[in-house]
């Protein structure tokens, strides 16, 4: 405590005698202005410098600006090398008649069940628009408000958020193991 | 010889100029009886006064496009802001662990956004994110590197969306969403924009060191 307080005061004392230029501290190398016999500092330099320091930042900002920004490569869409390898191909397996045309057919097939579905789906989505389109000109008969307020768009909906399904339900009472996850991806600078 | 010869174009050019004059006005159908050599001089041109002049000329036909850049600055999209009927610029993100899941529930959207008539203004991809999932050992407490996940992204940005089209648009999405695959509705920002550039450190570095 004692020496932190002589400390503080040599330091406080030093701090004060470093202003004055004619009592500096015995133990620093006597370099005080006088007998090191330099001119005094002009001012002009000083502006000058910093106007200087401003155009050259300036001037690289104007150059790094000139520049476009470039989007991220996305990775998804580069074929890993090792996929365009060409011994790693393999020649298409020789299928015999019956099963080539049972392979067609089961393809027909498919085509046909999909088809059906795609024209359900289109059929479905035609009459709900056409329902709604009735009940909004029953609605604007009834009353204009409530036909403006329902055509409003809703503000809580966005943001909106949704988890697919999954494919088996969760296992009750569950113990997950320890651990974290890290994020890895990988930053490009420009 | 030189003489004659132009005695005798003049000549012929006299002849021309008077034939000219005299067939002006069946020259617009000249037939095999009346060969189309009589009604041109040494220096007028045929083939602009014919009929089919300019048959093959399409090019005025195509819209002017304007001269493109070499350097294509990549220029944000206008965002629409919401009106009294409809959203304004939506995101539509569809995320998860299968690309080709997620490409294919993505490119379905696109399709239905089609035949809805719903403008979409872009359909672009996101960087993948790659998650390593540590696991802590069973005995010690070191971690070790289990599985990495990549998660893929992609983004469908409807221009505007009509409110009263909206309920049945959600609806079709959630039923065939696939399983694993996230779907999430947002507003579209400029900060959503910039984040797919890349950063650009020294830039950054001088506007700070600017602005001090």
């Amino acid at each position: 405590m004692t020496c932190t307080l002589f400390c503080s005061s040599l330091y406080g004392e030093h701090h004060h005698l470093v202003q004055s230029p004619w009592f500096a501290p015995v133990m620093t190398l006597k370099t005080s202005a006088p007998l090191r016999a330099e001119p005094k500092k002009k001012k002009k330099v000083d502006p000058r410098r910093e106007q200087m320091l401003r155009e050259r930042l300036k001037k690289k900002l104007k150059k790094l600006e000139k520049v476009p920004p470039e989007l991220i490569p996305i990775e998804d869409f580069i074929t890993p090398t090792k996929c365009l390898d060409e011994t790693r191909e393999r020649t298409a397996p020789r299928l015999s008649f019956e099963e080539s045309e049972g392979r067609a057919l089961l393809l027909k097939e498919w085509c046909r069940y999909k088809q059906k579905q795609h024209m359900a789906e289109v059929e479905a989505v035609e009459l709900a628009l056409e329902a709604q389109r009735e009940a909004l000109e029953e609605l604007k008969l009834e009353s204009e408000e409530l036909y403006r307020a329902a055509l409003k768009p809703d503000p809580l909906l966005i943001p909106f958020v949704h988890e697919g399904p999954a494919y088996t339900p969760a296992i009750p009472n569950y113990d997950a193991p320890d651990g974290k996850y890290n994020d890895i991806t990988k930053v490009y600078t420009q | 010889m030189n003489p004659v010869f132009r005695k005798v174009q003049a000549s012929v050019a006299q002849q021309a100029l008077l034939l000219n004059k005299a067939l002006t006005p069946c020259r617009a159908a000249p037939s095999i009886q009346h060969p189309v050599w009589c009604t041109h001089s040494v220096n007028e041109r045929q083939y602009k006064g014919m009929p089919t002049h300019g048959i093959g000329r399409w090019k005025y036909l195509l819209p002017k496009q304007a001269p493109r850049k070499k350097k294509d600055k990549h220029q944000m999209k206008r965002i629409m802001s919401a009106t009294d009927t409809a959203y304004g610029t939506l995101n539509v993100n569809v995320s998860g662990y299968d690309m080709t899941v997620v490409e294919h529930y993505s490119q379905y959207i696109h399709n239905f956004c089609n035949r809805l008539g719903i403008k979409v203004a872009d359909s672009y991809a996101l960087p993948r994110k790659s998650t390593e999932v540590m696991l802590m050992q069973e005995q010690g407490t070191k971690t070790y590197v289990d599985a990495v996940l990549k998660t893929h992204h992609r983004v469908v940005q409807l221009s505007t969306l009509n409110a009263a089209l909206c309920p049945v648009f959600m609806d079709v999405l959630l039923k065939n969403q696939p399983e694993g695959v996230q779907l999430s509705v947002t507003e579209h920002t400029e900060a959503d924009f910039q984040a797919r550039f890349k950063a650009r450190p020294e830039l950054e570095g001088l506007i700070a060191q600017m602005n001090q």
